[in-house]
């Protein structure tokens, strides 16, 4: 479960990019943040999976409060997060496989059980046949598709997508968005954002539109 | 426990690999590690070749007192007599002839020779040890004993082997200087390395820090590879030092005069060369700690 309670991100320099924003994803839930660009829906995934820290509020992650957590412990529960970027972070000078290892890598696992997790993370986004590819060779439906590997291959509880569909064509998008359905249907909690309004009430979920920094509507 | 040793080996088995990845850089970079830490392993070497050589000599001030060949017991115990009653004596030594003997035949290469004198060639003489240092003093001394019925003569050569131990003091403070100054030099090496392998590792650290790698994590194969480079640079200024001592080895032993100990190069002992590894890795180490730590400090300033 997610709870943001009045939270708040002032970037240095100045940007509000959240005035108080409260939300409650439960365990289980889909969530698709809506809102134009620069409404803080990046800013909002990013204060769930630890990446950025509420300038004022609190946020509680399966219930830690994550301002209460030192930096180790934040890098630690951002394994338990599964988190696919808008830009990717893909490393470009490693294979497709390498690059869903990395979690693991850093996380110790055992090799071969990593290798099982790192195919099995590949095959469920059908990049299975392409493990060997650098990420130059991938389209980029593809390196969306790794990506989403790479936020997986932890078996994490809650996955955060920062918009997924982005930069992709209408039949790309809607197969991307089947994908995360299909993590919801088998319990894991989902939070997307997306700009597109039409493919977030395609997915049938709670949508929260974001504007401004705060929420300005919720559907349904 | 597990877990721990597995990231170890991990970030041990990257560290290999980076090094692995860069071969020629690598190479030089320990070779020139290798050659900032094999100077002054070689002067303490060659320190302590000479200090060896010379650790035999007496600098304390004394004067030996050479009898006369025909001399007799009672003549020996008279001159005795003389000496001990001088004030500024501390200590005399008899040393009758067939010891002296007894003594350059155990420690030189002269025993053939000796042996084939039909009676010892040899004088009794006295070691007096000497209260004052003053040389006016000392010659004074010398000179009243010289004119001793019976005395052959009388020889002060402390001086020199007292200046030898000053030069060695002198040369060991040298070398002690050099090591340290070199040290960080190698400290400062290590961290401009590792410095360039973490900005050109950026993206990698940034990417391992957004899917959970804590800041050890990221700093653990860095740490490897510093010491690494510090071990492996230790093994080659090992290896440089230990083929000059043998270059310099022969000429050494030519240089050992036929009536006196035989000179040897004197290599750092077991315990010694496991010292310059030991501390060549930690300095590997902390030139890699600084060099991470400042760096990532660095990025997440955003600089």
């Amino acid at each position: 479960m997610i709870r943001f309670s009045a939270a708040a991100k002032r970037y240095p320099g100045g940007l509000e990019a959240l005035r108080g924003v409260t939300l409650e994803v439960g365990d289980g839930e889909m969530v698709a943040v809506t809102g134009h660009s620069g409404a803080g829906k990046s800013t909002l995934l990013k204060l769930a999976a630890g990446i950025e820290r509420a300038s004022a509020g609190t946020v509680l992650v399966q219930g830690q409060n994550l301002a209460a957590l030192g930096e180790a412990a934040l890098a630690v529960l951002r394994r338990r997060v599964g988190f696919v970027f808008q830009d990717h972070k893909l490393l470009f000078d490693r294979n497709a496989f390498e690059n869903v290892a990395l979690p693991l890598r850093i996380a110790g696992f055992p090799p071969e059980e990593a290798a099982r997790r790192v195919r099995a993370a590949l095959d469920k986004v059908g990049l299975l046949a392409r493990e060997k590819a650098m990420p130059v060779a991938l389209s980029g439906g593809e390196q969306q598709r790794l990506c989403i590997a790479r936020a997986i291959v932890n078996r994490p509880m809650i996955l955060i997508a920062d918009e997924p569909t982005g930069h992709l064509d209408a039949e790309y998008a809607r197969s991307i968005m089947e994908l995360f359905a299909s993590f919801h249907q088998v319990g894991v909690t989902v939070l997307l954002s997306t700009h597109d309004e039409a493919s977030a009430a395609r997915l049938g979920c709670r949508r929260v539109a974001l504007s401004a920094g705060l929420v300005a509507g919720a559907a349904p | 426990m597990r877990l721990w040793l597995r990231l170890h080996a991990l970030a041990f088995g990257d560290a290999l690999r980076r090094l692995a990845a860069q071969p020629v850089a690598s190479l030089l970079s320990i070779l020139v590690l290798g050659v900032a830490i094999a100077i002054p392993v070689v002067a303490a070497v060659v320190l302590e070749t000479v200090g060896a050589t010379t650790a035999g000599f007496d600098t304390d001030p004394h004067v030996n007192v050479f009898l006369s060949l025909d001399a007799s017991d009672s003549d020996a115990k008279r001159v005795g007599e003389a000496l001990r009653a001088e004030p500024g004596v501390a200590a005399v030594r008899f040393i009758p002839k067939a010891q002296a003997l007894a003594e350059l035949q155990a420690t030189t290469h002269l025993a053939d020779l000796l042996s084939s004198f039909d009676r010892n060639p040899l004088p009794d003489a006295y070691a007096v040890r000497l209260r004052a240092t003053d040389p006016a003093r000392i010659g004074a001394l010398k000179a009243a004993w010289s004119r001793l019925p019976k005395v052959d003569q009388v020889v002060a050569d402390f001086e020199w082997a007292e200046r030898l131990g000053r030069w060695a003091r002198f040369g060991r403070r040298l070398v002690l200087g050099m090591a340290a100054l070199l040290a960080a030099a190698v400290a400062f090496i290590v961290a401009h390395l590792i410095r360039l392998q973490v900005v050109t590792r950026r993206e990698e650290i940034q990417v391992s820090e957004l899917v959970g790698a804590t800041a050890a994590d990221v700093r653990r194969p860095f740490l490897y590879h510093g010491l690494l480079q510090g071990l492996l640079a230790a093994a080659a200024a090992l290896a440089l030092a230990a083929g000059f001592a043998a270059w310099i080895d022969a000429e050494v032993l030519a240089l050992t005069p036929q009536y006196a100990p035989e000179l040897k190069v004197a290599f750092l002992s077991p315990l010694e060369r496991l010292a310059v590894v030991a501390g060549a890795s930690l300095l590997g180490l902390a030139g890699a700690w600084a060099a991470v730590s400042r760096e990532l400090r660095r990025f997440s300033s955003g600089g």
